[in-house]
Parts: C-alpha cells; sequence; structure tokens
C-alpha cells in the first residue's frame, strides 16, 4: 500500500468514449430527471455529467399503473420511457442544461431503425449537448418485438445507421437480458459507437401473494439497485477482458464510492449512479467526495490507476 | 425542500399498530403546510432500499420538530415502529402540495380515514391556531375502536368530531360517507368545502358525493414512490387536465375534478410499443 497521498492532489479528471470529464461519476438515465429537479439537493457542478431521461421523436405518456414496486435490495420499474420528446427536450429541458456546469449526455430511443435515425439526428444539432447514449433495450415492433439490443446482426446495422448521422460522441448503453454479453459489445464497436454503458435494468417481475396479482401493471418491468451489482460487474468486466475497443460506463446499484471502485477495477472508465439517487439525492456528490478522499487515504493519486486492475491470477 | 438528517426525539405506540413519531433537527419542515410530506429512511443499509413518504402530522418551529403517524403494514414503517429514541433518519421534504387554508367564509369538513388522519389533523391545527376551529368538522372513520387515535387531541382544539367505524364499536356504525352526506346536508345552503386523506375507495366516494352536490373537493392521494421529487415517474395518477399527473410533485393534494378514478383491473401484457423499463 503506497503512503497517503494529499486529497487535493487526487485525479478524478478522465477523457473517455469522446468526452472530458472532470470525474468519473455520472447520474445514469431515467434516475435524474434532467437535472434541474435536484437543484438545491446536490451541486450539478461536482459531478463528472449527467445522463437524461431517454428521448423519444415525440413525447410519451408513458404506462399504466402501478408502475414500481420495491424488491429485495432494489425496485422494479415499468414507467414506459415517458419523456418531453426531442422539441419539448430542446425547448424545456436544455437551457438549464446549457448552464449547469456539467457534462450533459442525452439517452434517446425510438420503436423502429427510422425512429432511432430521426431521434439521434435530432439531438446531434443541439448546442450543449456533449454526447448521446442509445437505449437499445426497447421492442422492434417490426422483428415481433424482440429488443433490439440483443441481436448482435441488428445492433450493428442499428448502431451503423445512427453513427452515420451523429457526430457527437456516441455510447450504447447495452441490456443485460442476453447470454452473450461481449457479442453485444463488439456489435457496437463493429458498428462505430465511441463508448458502451454496461447495464441497462435485468427484466423481472414481483407478485402480490394475497391479491394474487402481479406488483406492476405490466406484469414485467426492469430491476435496479444493489440487488443487481454483482450481474453488473460480471458483465462489464467480461466485456473488458474481451479486449472489445470501447471504454465502458459502469452501471448496476453503485451506492458508494467501494461500489464505484469495483466497477473501475472490473474495467470501466465511469460510473454512473442511478437508483440510489431516489434513496440519496445526494448520492453522487457523496460519491465523489468519498472517492477523492479514499484514494487519496490508499496513496492513489490518479483514478486511472484502478481501471482494469483487477487482480486475477 | 431540503434534504437533510434528523433523530427520533419519540416514538409513540397508540396500539393497533398505529405509532406517532417525533423527529428533531426539523427546522427545515416549519413551513410545511398540511398535505405536503416528507420521504423518511432510516440507517437500514442495502435493504429495504427505498424512503417511504409521510404526510407531516405537525411541526413545531420553536422545538424544530416535525410528527408523523404512521401504522405497520410493511417493513419499512416496521422498522420505524421500532425506532428508539435517538436513532438517525434521512429526511426529505416539505414535498407536494397542500389544502386549501382554512377561512372565516367556509365550512371545511375533514374527512379522514384510518391512517389519512396525519393532513387533516395539521388542516384542523392550523384553523385552530386561526381561532376558525369552529368553522372545521372533523369526519374520521375506521373498520374498528383501534383505528381512531388521537382524538382526546382533536377535540382539544375545539373541532366537531364526527366518527364511525364499520363495527360500531366507537361513533356511528357505518362507512364515514354517510356522515359526510349528513354534514353536507346540515350546512346545505353554506359555502362548504370537502378535504379528504384516506383509502382510495372511500376518498372517490367522497369526490363523487361532493361533486354530485357541487361542492369543492380536495383530496391527498397515495401511490408507490420512489423519489418524491418527479423523477421516477413511479406515482402516476390519470387525469383530466393531462394523460397523468405525479402525486409527488403534481400532489399530494389534488382538485377531485381533475383526477380520474380508475380501478385497479388484471394487468394485460403491454402492447408490443411499449417499453417495459
Amino acid at each position: 500500500m503506497s503512503p497517503p497521498v494529499d486529497p487535493a492532489s487526487v485525479k478524478l479528471a478522465i477523457e473517455t468514449g469522446g468526452v472530458a470529464f472532470r470525474n468519473p461519476v455520472l447520474t445514469a438515465s431515467g434516475t435524474f430527471g434532467y437535472g434541474r429537479e435536484f437543484e438545491g439537493l446536490t451541486d450539478l457542478r461536482a459531478l463528472g455529467g449527467l445522463v437524461t431521461k431517454g428521448i423519444s421523436p415525440a413525447p410519451r405518456f408513458g404506462n399504466a399503473t402501478p408502475r414500481i414496486c420495491e424488491t429485495a435490495s432494489g425496485m422494479l420499474n415499468s414507467i414506459g420511457l415517458e419523456n418531453v420528446g426531442v422539441e419539448g427536450f430542446e425547448r424545456d429541458k436544455l437551457p438549464y442544461l446549457r448552464q449547469c456546469g456539467t457534462r450533459v449526455l442525452v439517452n434517446f430511443f425510438g420503436a423502429t431503425f427510422d425512429e432511432y435515425i430521426a431521434c439521434g439526428a435530432g439531438l446531434d444539432r443541439l448546442d450543449g449537448v456533449d454526447a448521446l447514449e442509445m437505449n437499445v433495450s426497447c421492442p422492434n415492433i417490426k422483428a415481433g418485438g424482440i429488443e433490439f439490443g440483443t441481436d448482435p446482426r441488428v445492433l450493428a446495422d442499428l448502431v451503423r445507421a445512427c453513427r452515420a448521422v451523429i457526430k457527437k460522441p456516441l455510447w450504447i448503453k447495452l441490456t443485460p437480458n442476453t447470454s452473450d454479453i461481449v457479442a453485444l459489445a463488439r456489435a457496437c464497436a463493429d458498428g462505430g459507437a465511441d463508448g458502451l454503458s454496461i447495464i441497462n435494468t435485468i427484466t423481472g417481475m414481483a407478485i402480490d401473494a394475497r391479491t394474487r396479482r402481479p406488483k406492476i401493471a405490466t406484469i414485467f418491468g426492469g430491476l435496479s439497485g444493489p440487488a443487481i451489482k454483482p450481474i453488473a460487474l460480471r458483465m462489464v468486466f467480461q466485456v473488458h477482458r474481451a479486449g472489445v475497443p470501447l471504454p465502458i460506463s459502469g452501471i448496476g446499484g453503485i451506492q458508494d464510492a467501494t461500489d464505484a471502485i469495483e466497477f473501475f477495477l472490473a474495467g470501466a472508465t465511469t460510473v454512473q449512479v442511478g437508483t440510489q439517487s431516489f434513496v440519496d439525492p445526494d448520492a453522487s456528490g457523496h460519491i465523489v467526495r468519498d472517492l477523492q478522499a479514499r484514494l487519496a487515504a490508499d496513496g492513489i493519486s490518479d483514478v486511472r490507476e484502478l481501471i482494469g486492475a483487477l487482480r486475477v491470477s | 425542500m431540503r434534504y437533510f438528517q434528523a433523530r427520533v426525539a419519540e416514538n409513540r405506540a397508540l396500539g393497533g399498530g398505529y405509532f406517532v413519531l417525533r423527529l428533531s433537527g426539523c427546522a427545515s419542515l416549519a413551513a410545511a403546510k398540511p398535505g405536503q410530506f416528507v420521504m423518511i429512511r432510516g440507517a437500514w443499509g442495502r435493504d429495504p432500499l427505498l424512503p417511504r413518504a409521510f404526510s407531516l402530522m405537525a411541526v413545531a418551529p420553536s422545538a424544530g420538530t416535525a410528527d408523523i403517524l404512521a401504522k405497520t403494514v410493511g417493513r419499512g414503517t416496521a422498522l420505524l415502529e421500532r425506532a428508539l429514541p435517538g436513532a438517525e433518519v434521512d429526511v426529505l421534504g416539505p414535498l407536494g402540495t397542500s389544502f386549501p387554508e382554512p377561512d372565516a367564509e367556509s365550512v371545511d369538513l375533514l374527512v379522514a380515514g384510518g391512517v389519512g388522519l396525519p393532513p387533516l389533523y395539521m388542516q384542523g391545527e392550523l384553523a385552530a391556531s386561526r381561532k376558525l376551529a369552529a368553522r372545521s368538522e372533523m369526519l374520521y372513520g375506521g373498520r374498528g375502536t383501534k383505528d381512531l387515535v388521537l382524538l382526546s387531541e382533536m377535540k382539544s382544539m375545539g373541532l366537531a368530531l364526527h366518527l364511525t367505524t364499520e363495527d360500531g364499536t366507537v361513533g356511528t356504525k357505518g362507512l364515514i360517507t354517510r356522515a359526510l352526506e349528513e354534514r353536507l346536508n346540515a350546512h346545505r345552503g353554506k359555502r362548504v368545502r370537502v378535504m379528504g386523506c384516506g383509502p382510495n375507495a372511500m376518498l372517490w366516494a367522497a369526490a363523487r358525493i361532493a361533486r354530485e352536490r357541487e361542492v369543492p373537493c380536495f383530496i391527498s392521494l397515495e401511490e408507490n414512490m420512489a423519489c418524491g421529487i418527479g423523477v421516477c415517474l413511479g406515482c402516476a395518477i390519470p387525469a383530466r387536465s393531462r394523460p397523468y399527473r405525479y402525486v409527488c410533485s403534481n400532489g399530494p393534494v389534488f382538485d377531485a375534478a381533475d383526477v380520474l378514478d380508475v380501478k385497479p383491473t388484471s394487468p394485460a401484457p403491454p402492447p408490443p410499443s411499449e417499453c417495459p423499463a
């Protein structure tokens, strides 16, 4: 163990996935609204960046209720990707984000190839957006409802088609609902992506034994929170170890600086804090501060020393 | 609205699983209004994960305390029921909308069902502090005697109490909606407002009665929520003014004319255009 260093001298800044971040702690899409909701609760200027709620070409009003329920060390959600649409985002949300003092990544999705391309192109022209993160966990209606992001061939085609119209850095948020995460990661590299976000929520369900009903209206929903961290770590490490030539933003149950460090060791260059922002609206701020103190105490002068530094014999 | 750490100052069991938690270090809640709520979580580690939403029952600005009334129904409330004085609690609040303020021109019928009492208790206390207690009536119902708590406190505020229980052990036997109809009859011709909090079935019945008599009605709704600040979008409620309103940020107190009574039905699988997350 190295001797402690001055916390102020610890370097947290990192340039990765086409974006220069002041630190590697971001907030995950769908858990941080459009940023403004957290004004006064956390200092956005202290974050590495924020990822907005997923944007679709036109506004969406979301799924029937109930939409969420708590599970063991986690939660299930089926919000239905409710959002303001590209125009609403530009008009109502972007002016605040332009001056919020942190990097802004906009998550987006579509129901068809054409919608993905239109949405990506529409967001790509906006000043104040540093990068785009593509959600590929949506059902492909033309392919019988199979998620775009579960077939490597379809995924590579989708990434390539969006890449052709997107000049900004393009990250792909992978679904964990697959038996081969590495094949999906390679497909994104083949399609010309700049980065990967690993993982999105895991499909699950919860039942109320008393009423004999599913606990959420759509029966199935996305599981998040600390319950999924071991799965997320495994997938980040698999993609890193396979040598897929894209930086990874690690997501899944990150609650504190130790969790973040585990993701760096597994190969992530940044982390995204999701469900924990519901538990503690200043969770990301806490993690940045604790990460700096923790690295200083351990004598680590640059967070980049941790990336992929997992010891496996 | 602030996120801060408070401590349990007192935890008073009321029987029947009901308890009043008094929190110290809550100066940030001093300006909270009746109907507003807080998100509360103890030092629970990683499970249960999410904070719980509670309507405020009282705030004492000089002492910096806030009271919530809860009933143990699940893991979070069970942990709070056992919380000892001195225990640390994370608090986010005050959140959401409030009931219309008491005024000298209106008669306010406060309709509380079971654990829906707190915001109306606070409304009654506000009316009493403005010497308007005589213009507020508390209609309070539950299954049995254990569901009716803090009666002497409300009597000392000077509120007229109309109690109902389903088993007839206290007050009039039957549902609170019958008491509401009787009080509306008694005040016919006056400017009356109905304010309710309690089980959904009770609220929708109260809203229907008020609508039939063209009486303004405000109801405090409950729905699963993770964040309390309009981010998770879990607490959606069907509405007239737009497809959904949110209990945390548009409510919890709504004009009953705007929100829709959509009874739970057997959930159907989502259409293929719906993304599950």
